[in-house]
């Protein structure tokens, strides 16, 4: 019963199948055009007008592109066609494409904006050149700002040693002493200053801000910091020989207070920053 | 009387159907807000330059600075700040905002705003804007909230703590209609 049920549909069902088949079969002929229309930045343009024109004929066929910016022309002549887009708040665009038999042929468009930095008559591009001196002068003045930190420990060091190393009842243990951690100092303070000295300068910049209060006092322990440990051996000196600090070596101690109070409050400038 | 009336007609109506109606900025401030527990500080740049067309009843405005005018009051934070958001690469920061031109009538209008920065692209949907129409200008003003993630910036620290997220950039304007 159900096998007789089954051959007797059999032609209805071929009827329909063919009855479905032909209109399929009739909309593949002839080319489709179809795409995504972006913005400048690669976001979909929803309802952008498309419009093909067969160039042979002058024909135009127009669609609208839908919530993802794709659009679709079916059943299109072979040919060449002008494909124009429009779209509100951007620039038209116009491409040719050239559409074969049979097939669909994608075509991808990207609108401009109306306005581009060119019209401001900005300068817009950087180099990578540029960024890398930034970054070298970033770098190098985080080291110089880290190395200053940790100066500060042989400095304190070496003016509390100092306390013990130029009066009557002093040891040579304790110069000694005073002196190799004021020879630590020195080191410490001329690397510190060389990756500030060496950092990259960015040209036409105007020196602003707490940063001048920096470089200022920078020309008091600068120069502290060469004259102290040449007043200090020279001190030394007076000291192993078994005289008194007298003349320029007296200064020394002066010298080095100057220094490490400029070198505080240098540091202090520049601390409530970012 | 009626061809005063007439001619007064054709006048008012001669810029509906002008090609474009454009704007030019004829002056700016944009300033970014930026704080850390211990310390916040604000950049400063009237540099900007800008233009505005109004096209088929839509307006778009560009509006453009370069990184290096942002001025904070301390160089070396200007030239950090300079660093960390790339502006040796990428120069220029830009605002580009499309609204309907019916818009441009209301007190406050809502603006959806596209900025490139530090090589990176942000949308910021309905921001409030003041605006104020004064002759042939229009005065319009309004915080934008953007933030460093936006851009991809890592946050510069200071004593080790990073400065917060949040650099909301608000945005004084005056633009003459040509």
């Amino acid at each position: 019963m159900g096998q007789k049920m089954r051959l007797s549909l059999s032609p209805a069902i071929l009827l329909v199948c063919l009855l479905v088949a032909f209109p399929l079969a009739a909309q593949v002929t002839g080319a489709s055009l179809s795409g995504t229309v972006k913005g400048p930045l690669g976001a979909v343009i929803a309802d952008a007008k498309v419009s093909a024109k067969n160039v042979a004929n002058g024909q135009v066929t127009s669609t609208q592109t839908n919530s993802e910016g794709i659009f679709n022309l079916p059943n299109l002549s072979p040919g060449e066609y002008e494909v124009s887009v429009t779209a509100q708040g951007f620039s038209p665009k116009t491409a040719t494409v050239a559409l074969a038999n049979e097939g669909t042929q994608s075509l991808d468009l990207a609108l401009d904006n109306r306005l581009s930095l060119q019209d401001l008559g900005l300068e817009t591009h950087g180099s990578a050149a540029d960024q890398a001196r930034l970054d070298r002068r970033s770098h190098m003045l985080k080291v110089h700002q880290r190395l200053g930190l940790i100066t500060t420990v042989p400095l304190v060091a070496t003016v509390i040693l100092g306390s013990g190393a130029g009066g009557r009842n002093t040891s040579s243990t304790d110069r000694n002493f005073h002196a190799g951690m004021g020879a630590v100092t020195a080191g410490m303070y001329v690397t510190t200053a060389s990756f500030a000295i060496f950092a990259p300068k960015i040209g036409e910049t105007q020196t602003r801000g707490p940063i001048r209060l920096h470089k200022a006092l920078a020309w008091i322990h600068g120069p502290g910091m060469i004259l102290t440990p040449i007043l200090g051996a020279m001190a030394y000196s007076q000291k192993s020989n078994g005289e008194k600090v007298h003349g320029l070596a007296s200064a020394h101690a002066p010298v080095a207070y100057v220094t490490a109070i400029a070198y505080g409050a240098a540091i202090l400038s520049v601390s409530v920053k970012f | 009387m009626l061809k005063r009336t007439m001619l007064g007609v054709l006048l008012f109506a001669c810029p509906l159907y002008a090609a474009d109606n454009q704007w030019v900025l004829a002056q700016s401030t944009l300033t970014y807000h930026v704080s850390h527990p211990l310390h916040s500080s604000d950049g400063v740049s009237r540099a900007a330059k800008g233009k505005g067309i109004c096209h088929e009843a839509t307006c778009e405005f560009l509006i453009a600075a370069p990184v290096k005018s942002f001025d904070s009051g301390d160089s070396n934070r200007d030239l950090h700040m300079l660093q960390v958001t790339r502006g040796g690469q990428f120069p220029v920061v830009s605002v580009r905002a499309r609204l309907p031109e019916a818009a441009l009538v209301a007190p406050t209008i809502h603006l959806d705003i596209e900025i490139e920065f530090a090589g990176q692209t942000a949308h910021y949907k309905q921001v409030p804007f003041t605006l104020a129409l004064q002759g042939n200008e229009a005065k319009l003003s309004g915080t934008i909230p953007a933030t460093l993630s936006d851009f991809k910036i890592d946050p510069p620290s200071l004593l080790t703590v990073p400065i917060k997220n949040e650099m909301p950039v608000h945005v004084e304007m005056t633009w003459r209609s040509q």
